[in-house]
């Protein structure tokens, strides 16, 4: 989920790298894999290990290589070794369409995962589309990903981007009527990720009748926020919906404490996902009550959670972020449709498999509808006492209090 | 009213800090004519020195900006030696290059020694506010306003009433006739570099806990902070006061008035119309460079 944040460039943009994507890899053949063999399994993948999405890219290649030292160390697939060559697109889009051309052309690899953003997947997947190859993305959930009409790209989360608040604005559409909030406020960067989380929120609350005080949109890059704090207090709203990545969100935050500003229930898009770095960001008390969404938790007992945990902790002498989760979760579902084909020669195979099959990962069982698109719910997380908890839905809760932001009940 | 008067205030206190960051980068214009594209990356490196001094020492952010701004004094006397000495007198676009090429080294540092992850600096104050008459004003940006007043003053100070602030505006002036007095035109030419580079190192700890940073973030600020001293004239103290406060203003007038999504594009229409009227900025000078130096 939050690296989906780094959307950040205008659709022409998009567009404009997408068609030159294609444009450049109209050379470029089938896919190019070595197929069969004795030899190690390669797996490419092209990363912002550095530039504006480097923290993110980095997360998941230490993800990636925990699901291969993983699958090594369990014999392999298909009982070949596994390597992983992953490139470094610097977080821009020409370098990456680059990158997979070469990963294709030059190193020959057998499988693709993908990169980090909607930014970045969004001519990325077309490469990998061209040449006939499955990718499957551990980001890039903008909806505009999977209305192309590609059949080889699968997003690795539970559910596009606009459907990432629907469980949260879904329990608040449920609260009774003296606890639901009034009227909420919507400001959002204007990242089609962000965006779009606030807009399917906004969408239910709308039809449950919950008032729109607040909707305006900034500009990415925006460093000072205390004038949008000073209009949604002024607003009447007594809920915020925060489309936010993470450094915004950590401003909106501390933006409220100065204006001292403090509604009944706010939700963050990505930025409270951070974990530390969002609590040393603003501080415990501000975390209070915050809600938002998130695809991964370190408890959660899905299958082989608690073996990604250990073996990454064992790996990098740290605690493992969402987006490792995230990278992780993308190489299983590429290692599942493998086994499940029984070989890696027939890519149309592997993408049909996933079409018709579902996933067991670290985050849940994925599956996905015709487009790729992921048909599953995000889990709604609550930071309560300094803690990142999960509250929704009630099955998979670490926590079963749900508190208003401040602390206290609604 | 009251409303009016909370936004102009946000956008002045705003632009103070803006001022701060920008005052090393139209230093270093005014007097080498350099365009130093890796003052965002310095900014980045003051915050990460000041947050590491905090996390170790303990002590007031505010404090350590001294310590910080000595420190970045010689990383930036060193940087001139190692990267720009060699080019001082090449054309203008050599510098600019070779300053983004210290940026991307620079950002690649911070990277291995702090990692790529966001760092915030914050002291038990770093979110409260004064309350004057109904509006609430934040502390932190009080702080930096006038620690950027304190440091553009002493400046100026330095420029106009001392010994090496006329050898720094002689050598911008008419390099060989500072030279035929007995200035030593390179030594001044590293002093001032080292100067803006400590500002930009002063400004990055209030800068560090105002907002989160991380190494990737100087891309974001050098392109406001180029705006800020292009619209108050390029090396112009004064005009970097004065362009930043318009900038901070506007964003936040803009962002209120007329919608968050013009916050970037109505300072930039100021800018664009001003340099219309003014190609010098607000406070720049007109320069002769129809006479090559000898």
């Amino acid at each position: 989920m939050t690296q989906l944040r780094k959307y950040r460039h205008s659709r022409l943009r998009l567009c404009s790298a997408a068609a030159a994507a294609l444009l450049l890899t109209a050379a470029c053949g089938q896919g190019a894999s070595s197929g069969g063999g004795d030899g190690p399994i390669k797996i490419g993948s092209s990363l912002p290990l550095t530039g504006e999405f480097s923290e993110a890219g980095q997360a998941t290649q230490k993800g990636y290589q925990t699901w291969v030292a993983l699958t090594n160390q369990n014999g392999g697939l298909l009982g070949r070794q596994v390597e992983i060559i992953v490139k470094d697109d610097a977080t821009n889009q020409n370098t990456v369409v680059t990158d997979y051309n070469a990963l294709i052309a030059q190193d020959k690899v057998d499988l693709l995962l993908g990169t980090q953003s909607s930014l970045l997947n969004l001519p990325a997947s077309a490469i990998a589309e061209r040449n006939r190859m499955l990718y499957v993305e551990p980001a890039g959930g903008a909806p505009e990903l999977f209305e192309r009409g590609f059949t080889y790209l699968f997003f690795s989360q539970q559910a596009t981007t606009d459907y990432q608040g629907a469980v949260w604005a879904k329990w608040v559409a449920s609260l009774p009527a003296d606890k639901r909030p009034r009227k909420v406020a919507y400001p959002s960067v204007d990242d089609p990720f962000s965006k779009s989380v606030a807009d399917g929120v906004e969408k239910i609350l709308t039809a449950a009748g919950i008032q729109t005080a607040y909707k305006e949109v900034y500009p990415l890059g925006t460093k000072n926020l205390d004038s949008i704090v000073n209009a949604v207090a002024a607003s009447g709203a007594d809920a915020v919906v925060h489309g936010s990545v993470f450094e915004d969100g950590v401003t909106f935050v501390r933006a409220m404490e100065r204006a001292n500003f403090k509604p009944k229930l706010i939700y963050q898009s990505q930025a409270p996902a951070f974990g530390k770095q969002y609590l040393d960001g603003v501080g415990q008390k501000a975390t209070e009550g915050m809600f938002y969404s998130t695809s991964w938790n370190e408890v959660a007992e899905t299958p082989g959670n608690a073996a990604f945990v250990a073996k990454y902790r064992e790996l990098f002498k740290e605690e493992p972020t969402e987006d490792a989760a995230d990278g992780f979760a993308a190489a299983e579902v590429v290692a599942a449709a493998v086994k499940g084909v029984g070989g890696i020669e027939d890519q149309k195979a592997l993408a049909d498999w996933l079409h018709a099959n579902k996933v067991d990962t670290i985050l849940g069982t994925l599956s996905w509808d015709k487009a790729g698109r992921p048909t599953g719910e995000y889990l709604v997380g609550q930071w309560q006492n300094g803690k990142a908890e999960i509250v929704l839905p009630p099955e998979v809760a670490t926590s079963k209090r749900l508190v208003r932001y401040g602390g206290g009940d609604l | 009213m009251t409303s009016f008067l909370q936004i102009l205030v946000l956008g002045i206190l705003t632009g103070g800090v803006y001022a701060l960051l920008a005052s090393g980068l139209t230093l270093v214009f005014g007097v080498m004519r350099v365009i130093n594209i890796a003052h965002g990356a310095f900014i980045l490196t003051g915050a990460f020195l000041a947050y590491t001094l905090w996390r170790w020492s303990g002590l007031d952010p505010l404090l350590l900006t001294v310590v910080v701004a000595a420190v970045m004094f010689g990383v930036g006397w060193l940087v001139y030696l190692v990267a720009l000495r060699p080019v001082r007198t090449a054309p203008i676009t050599t510098t600019v290059l070779l300053t983004f090429g210290v940026a991307l080294l620079l950002e690649g540092l911070m990277g291995v020694v702090w990692g790529n992850t966001s760092h915030s600096i914050r002291p038990s104050y770093a979110d409260e506010s004064f309350t004057l008459a109904g509006l609430y004003i934040p502390e932190v940006q009080v702080y930096g306003g006038l620690l950027a007043l304190a440091v553009l003053a002493a400046l100026y100070l330095i420029m106009q009433r001392t010994w090496l602030g006329r050898a720094i505006r002689a050598s911008s002036v008419n390099e060989p006739g500072a030279r035929l007095v007995g200035v030593s035109v390179s030594s001044v030419a590293a002093m001032t570099f080292a100067l803006g580079v400590a500002g930009a190192g002063m400004g990055g700890s209030i800068m560090g806990m105002l907002y989160p940073f991380l190494p990737g973030s100087h891309y974001q600020w050098i392109a406001r902070l180029l705006a800020i001293v292009v619209l108050g004239g390029l090396g112009s103290l004064p005009g970097a006061v004065v362009g930043a406060l318009l900038i901070g203003v506007a964003e936040v007038m803009a962002s209120s008035y007329i919608g968050p999504e013009w916050t970037t594009a109505v300072p930039f229409l100021v800018i664009f119309i001003v340099l219309l009227v003014r190609p010098q900025g607000l406070m720049g000078t007109r320069l002769r460079e129809d006479v090559a130096p000898a």
